[in-house]
């Protein structure tokens, strides 16, 4: 059972930072959704003294600006997967999306939820990755942007200062995109090994991640430079793909063999790579 | 600490006292208010039984904080019979005889008739079972659950 907490709610933006920076560090919990946050109350693994809810912020938005999408950090991840426009224009953001939890899940988790926790096997963070998301936070001192990846610091750790908050998610354009992830059961389960790959139509560049692998989701730099060519042939994307499977640093762990694991991240780049290059605007 | 929060219970107004922080819905429903169709699985969100519909969207009782849906209306197995698209998911589960020990049963009929809900019946029965992927038949009876899936989507009627 949970212990005792204090469940507080802000109206607004303004006291729910200003609620955050009363506490030192740990005693206030952040709630977003709260699927995971609830897990871990259960289990022992947090016992914050406050719990502090996102329920009455604004922040359940979803707005296009030209090619700008920007998530807002409390909708819910259901809404998001629903929004066709989304789907069109960023297909591996809704695979992704799709990929968490069970449909009763994702009415009330959310993106903002899931980059804050920063879990190692989070199915959303490889694909922020390979969209170049960027994250809006706003605190005591003010508003500022990071780029995910400077944002995730490692395992269950981020770059967010006391007080501050995951207003939005900022995708800056829509690409061809795909993700891809294995594990025993599709539904409610972790991915062994999961991957992100878009190819971005300003730069022609193509952006590789994987995530499942802590302590955090990483861009896959090298693989990416080799793909740089016009219309990369099969055998230069298997040859990228098995490359990247190679170097990283991967573990066993109770849901999978370091061998596996390998095997997972070069057959899924290679399937992601081809799936994106097939795209109308994947294979220029 | 403990207060009083707004709700609505199957159709009717149903203020709860004292209901402490940190209790989950899920127990709200069993133990609070004596709603035992809801069944307690995992309590981890990894097997859908305790799915309920907030505000008409289903949830997973288990990871929501009672106080996070406070003013909210709240139905449970024991009221979705009241309205259309729950009565027509148990009748369909009913007639295909989609369960065996009965324990997902309720999860699975809240969990479908949420989707019906939000997507109506024009939904496609494999997009229907995909979304059903977060319940679990732990006798693993789901060729009657995809039967009575199946009547209920475009294709089955």
């Amino acid at each position: 059972m949970s212990g005792p907490f204090v469940f507080v709610a802000p109206p607004s933006v303004d006291a729910a930072i200003a609620e955050l920076a009363t506490g030192a560090p740990g005693e206030v919990a952040v709630l977003a959704g709260g699927t995971d946050l609830a897990f871990v109350l259960d289990g022992g693994r947090a016992a914050p003294r406050r719990v502090l809810s996102l329920r009455h912020l604004p922040w359940r938005t979803l707005d296009w600006n030209g090619p700008v999408l920007t998530v807002g950090s409390t909708l819910p991840l259901r809404s998001l997967e629903q929004d066709p426009e989304v789907a069109r224009r960023h297909p591996g953001l809704v695979q992704a999306v799709k990929a968490v939890g069970g449909v009763p899940l994702r009415h009330r988790a959310t993106l903002g939820g899931n980059l804050g926790r920063a879990a190692p096997a989070s199915d959303l963070i490889p694909v922020l990755l390979a969209l170049d998301a960027e994250v809006d936070l706003v605190g005591p001192n003010g508003a500022r942007t990071l780029s995910v990846d400077r944002f995730l610091i490692s395992s269950w750790h981020t770059a967010l200062a006391r007080g501050e908050l995951i207003r939005s998610v900022r995708f800056p354009e829509p690409r061809p995109s795909a993700y891809l992830w294995q594990r025993v059961r599709p539904s409610n389960d972790i991915s062994q090994i999961a991957v992100a790959v878009a190819r971005s139509p300003s730069d022609g560049g193509w952006r590789l991640s994987v995530g499942g692998i802590p302590p955090r989701a990483v861009r896959l730099r090298e693989p990416e430079s080799t793909l740089r060519s016009a219309s990369p042939s099969a055998p230069a994307v298997h040859e990228a793909a098995e490359a990247a499977a190679r170097s990283l640093p991967i573990a066993a762990d109770r849901r999978a063999s370091e061998e596996y694991r390998r095997h997972l991240v070069a057959t899924l780049l290679e399937r992601a790579v081809g799936t994106v290059a097939a795209s109308p605007d994947g294979g220029r | 600490m403990a207060r009083s929060l707004p709700l609505t219970v199957n159709g009717k107004s149903c203020p709860l006292d004292d209901v402490p922080d940190s209790e989950r819905l899920l127990d709200t429903i069993r133990w609070r208010l004596g709603l035992k169709g809801t069944k307690e699985g995992c309590r981890s969100g990894e097997c859908g039984a305790c799915t309920v519909l907030v505000d008409g969207v289903s949830t997973l009782s288990c990871l929501t904080l009672t106080h996070e849906v406070e003013g909210s209306a709240l139905t449970t197995i024991e009221g979705v019979g009241e309205e259309p698209t729950g009565r027509a998911v148990q009748e369909a589960f009913a007639r295909a005889g989609a369960l065996q020990c009965g324990y997902c049963t309720p999860g699975f009929v809240m969990a479908l008739a949420g989707l019906l809900r939000e997507r109506g019946r024009a939904a496609p029965t494999e997009e229907l079972l995909d979304d059903l992927g977060g319940n679990l038949c732990r006798c693993t009876g789901y060729l009657a659950i995809a039967r009575a899936v199946s009547t209920l989507s475009k294709e089955g009627t």
